[in-house]
């Protein structure tokens, strides 16, 4: 906006000053000079672009991202993501707790599957701490992990289409979810942030409604999902929104760090559970789904396959699932030795890992988490310039971050 | 009242228009009781039966022109009660279901709350152009009502030119949306006004083209003189005669009414509510209710020029006459004796068991005493339409408007039907479909009509 109003408005630092208004003050530059190169050719503006402010409370960036656009017209040319609305120091927080606490405190980074979250910082200091881990405890993990992928994934696909303009899928994923969601309560107590691993184990064992909530659910889900998905898969407008957008190479996705689905939709089968296996996954069969492409659709059609290969794992898992303790025998007050840990796992956005330090204490040195969105969500400078701004959110919700774990 | 209790300096806008209207009531009516008591009343109404007789032109015209306005309300809130309940259905969800009987007053205590909310003005905003917006875009689609034929008779105004002051009017509507986007002082309502005027300018086109057909084989503008041409059986409907018109006239009429799949100009997950992002209270709901008075419109003009308008699919009253029930809109009641009798003793029992069965049936909370209180109630409205029908319509008007309303309606949920399913297109997407695709193909039917015409005369003489 070029001209500015005449009228006075009240100042946005002082309520009772009332200032002319610079057009700017409604505008996303930033209330200080620009501190370095990148941002001071940002936020200049050639003649013909405008700079508009997508989030942090909008539709459509999911949860509190702030991205920057700079377009001409309805085309992008450059964006600018702003982070860290979400940001609550987490890493430092652990650092001032107890060992037990860091399940709750690391519970919420990636809360759409919060199973994945408080597995690895447990993985971790049960390395520091050298336990062994009692093999149906692993069982169970594996079974409420590949749950939650499955509903984590189920509302991926509803929220593409939302974004997309359809307002049905996501109310199908949602089926899903419930039904997954509901089981895990009978199993955790919770629906969103489970609290369920502890170092050692698993906080309580399976009960009777949750395998028979899970016996329903197996019974007919398979089919339910297929059935579901035929309202977009083979949809015109959806296939010719998401084909060829966004499209990534593999030279690029390894450079940006990519992983899980948007790696494995270029091409490359990296999957933590088989690179690197953990847990009881070197016991179990299943496939890594790879899509050539790279584009939008591709990762969703990832997604469809990785459901399906979640339930072919469940259902092994209860085949084979073993009796004995669900929790090894752990001293209340937790010392490890001290020394460093690495954990990783593969989560529904990707490889969730966590760095661990110990000094001996009963609390982590440092815990560093490295959350997978964060480095997914990164490629979106390089995918959407040159697209329209429709385009942007079929690129940022076909990435699937969660500003839980981007801002931490 | 708050407005008495106030100085006139301290007084909205609003309150210092209608507070003196308010005084010049008073004064009329106080003057009316007096004239009343003292003579010169009787005098004062020949006067005015007099001039309306002179005048009656004007004074039909401005009786449509109310009655329309006063249509829109409720047809807004019908569709607005559809969508949400359809697409509650489509979604597997319960829909509204508070609120009146299945939910169905949902849109109406909308439409109360919208009312109640803070009618607010962004800083920056242009004024005049920003309040002026809403009333534009409303306007406009209320104004094409007026050369829509319900039934037979019953037309607001039966312009020669129909068609095109449909267009021209509907048309408006762009003015206002694209004055909400730019006064707005606000990037995505600039977007949305802009994308707006895109959408809908270029749609105009194969719109228009795709009727020219139709104008060739009526050789007229008049909406009414499109349905008498129409009249007949279900097989002298335009949709058998210009199928390829009638496609391109249907998906030209979602994005003219800005309907899913081509909502670009309001795209929630794009630019929040695009022209409308600055907009609340009623000034919001005047374009609420503007996109589903469209719906309406451009539904009632689809089944206007190829499904027939008011006419029935096949001739009812034949129908009835070959099985011996004649329907004569000129029956006398003395004539019916004994059947009379038995009517007035049989037919309200049974209409309001009928009305109240279903009630108790479905309302597990409602017992049957109050489910026939509730059908006595619905009878009455019911008994008290029918015997107003019969006093000021005719048989053909009352089947008219069903039969227009039915088909009307019909589309109107088809439309809603593609928002439950359909992702939205993309700009360029749509652009492209509008000038490589729609509008070749509307040329395309307009030569092969024109060539059949002619071929069709050359044969016939």
């Amino acid at each position: 906006m070029t001209t500015a109003p005449k009228t006075q408005v009240r100042s946005l630092d002082d309520p009772l000053l009332m200032v002319d208004t610079p057009a700017t003050i409604y505008d996303a530059v930033p209330p200080y000079p620009p501190q370095t190169e990148r941002e001071a050719e940002f936020y200049a503006l050639r003649g013909g672009e405008m700079l508009i402010n997508l989030g942090p409370q909008h539709p459509s960036t999911h949860g509190v991202l702030r991205v920057v656009l700079k377009i001409d017209g309805e085309r992008v040319v450059d964006l600018d993501p702003v982070l860290g609305y979400l940001h609550r120091g987490v890493e430092k927080i652990c650092e001032n707790s107890d060992w037990h606490m860091v399940v709750s405190h690391c519970d919420p980074l990636e809360y759409i599957a919060s199973m994945f979250s408080e597995l690895v910082p447990v993985m971790a200091a049960e390395k520091l701490l050298d336990v062994k881990v009692p093999r149906r405890a692993d069982y169970i993990r594996v079974l409420a992990c590949e749950l939650n992928r499955i509903s984590s994934h189920a509302l991926f696909i509803g929220w593409l289409a939302l974004d997309l303009g359809g307002l049905t899928p996501i109310l199908y994923g949602f089926i899903e979810r419930d039904e997954i969601v509901e089981m895990l309560a009978a199993l955790t107590g919770q629906k969103l942030l489970f609290n369920y691993m502890r170092i050692g184990g698993v906080n309580g064992d399976l009960n009777h409604e949750f395998l028979s909530r899970l016996g329903d659910w197996m019974s007919h889900a398979a089919a339910r999902i297929e059935d579901s998905q035929t309202l977009i898969n083979e949809n015109e407008i959806f296939v010719k929104r998401t084909r060829g957008l966004g499209v990534i190479d593999r030279e690029t996705a390894l450079r940006m760090c990519l992983s899980g689905p948007p790696l494995r939709a270029t091409g490359i089968p990296y999957d933590v559970r088989r690179a690197h296996p953990y847990s009881v996954y070197p016991e179990l069969e299943f496939e890594i789904p790879t899509r050539e492409e790279g584009d939008s659709y591709a990762r969703y059609l990832l997604h469809l396959d990785e459901i399906k290969q979640s339930i072919h794992i469940i259902d092994q898992v209860l085949h084979k699932m073993p009796d004995g303790p669900i929790a090894a025998k752990l001293p209340r007050l937790l010392r490890p030795r001290p020394g460093r840990a690495f954990a990783a796992i593969e989560s529904p956005r990707g490889q969730y890992a966590v760095y661990a330090m110990s000094d001996g204490s009963d609390q982590p040195f440092r815990l560093r988490i490295h959350d997978p969105s964060y480095f997914n969500l990164q490629t979106v400078g390089l995918l959407t310039p040159g697209h329209l701004v429709a385009d942007t959110m079929a690129i940022m919700a076909s990435l699937d971050p969660i500003m839980g774990g981007v801002d931490k | 009242m708050s407005a008495l209790s106030r100085p006139w300096n301290r007084l909205t806008l609003a309150g210092k228009i209608v507070l003196p209207l308010l005084a010049l009531f008073a004064v009329l009516t106080l003057a009316l009781l007096v004239g009343v008591a003292l003579g010169p009343i009787p005098y004062v109404v020949d006067l005015a039966y007099d001039t309306v007789a002179a005048n009656l032109g004007i004074v039909r015209f401005v009786g449509a022109v109310t009655a329309i306005l006063l249509l829109t309300i409720p047809t807004a809130f019908i569709i607005i009660y559809l969508e949400m309940k359809v697409i509650a259905l489509m979604n597997l969800r319960l829909g509204p279901n508070r609120v009146g009987p299945w939910g169905t007053l949902q849109s109406a205590f909308h439409g109360f709350k919208v009312l109640g909310k803070e009618d607010f003005t962004p800083t920056g905003a242009d004024v005049p152009v920003f309040t002026l917006a809403p009333a534009v875009v409303y306007l406009a689609s209320v104004m094409a009502f007026l050369v829509l034929p319900f039934a037979p008779g019953l037309v607001g105004a039966d312009m020669n030119i129909g068609l095109l002051y449909f267009f021209a009017v509907g048309s408006l509507g762009v003015v206002g949306l694209m004055m909400a986007g730019w006064s707005s002082f606000n990037k995505y309502s600039l977007l949305g006004g802009l994308r707006a005027a895109a959408q809908i300018v270029s749609y105009e086109i194969p719109l228009t083209l795709s009727i020219v057909g139709v104008v060739l084989l009526t050789g007229t503008l008049s909406l009414n003189g499109i349905v008498l041409e129409q009249s007949g059986s279900f097989l002298d409907w335009f949709i058998f005669r210009q199928p390829l018109g009638f496609l391109i006239f249907f998906i030209a009429a979602a994005a003219e009414g800005s309907r899913t799949p081509f909502d670009l100009t309001e795209a929630d997950s794009e630019i929040v509510a695009g022209f409308a992002t600055e907009y609340s209270g009623m000034r919001f709901g005047f374009f609420f209710f503007a996109e589903y008075v469209n719906v309406f419109l451009l539904s009632a003009l689809t089944v206007v020029l190829f499904l027939g308008g008011w006419n029935a699919p096949f001739d009812l009253g034949g129908i009835l006459a070959q099985i011996g029930l004649s329907v004569d809109p000129s029956l006398a009641p003395g004539q019916l004796g004994i059947g009379l009798l038995l009517g007035i003793a049989i037919v309200p029992p049974v209409v309001i068991l009928a009305l109240a069965l279903p009630i108790w049936a479905f309302r597990s909370d409602v017992a049957f005493w109050k489910a026939l209180v509730i059908g006595f109630l619905l009878f009455n409205v019911l008994a008290m339409g029918a015997l107003m029908l019969w006093a000021t319509a005719s048989f053909e008007q009352v089947e008219g408007l069903i039969w227009f309303f039915a088909k009307t309606y019909v589309f109107v949920v088809v439309f809603v039907w593609m928002r439950g399913t359909l992702p939205r297109v993309r700009v360029d997407q749509l652009m492209g479909f509008a000038w490589k695709w729609l509008l070749p193909a509307a040329l395309v039917n307009i030569f092969i009509t024109a060539a059949a015409i002619v071929v069709v005369k050359q044969i016939q003489g």
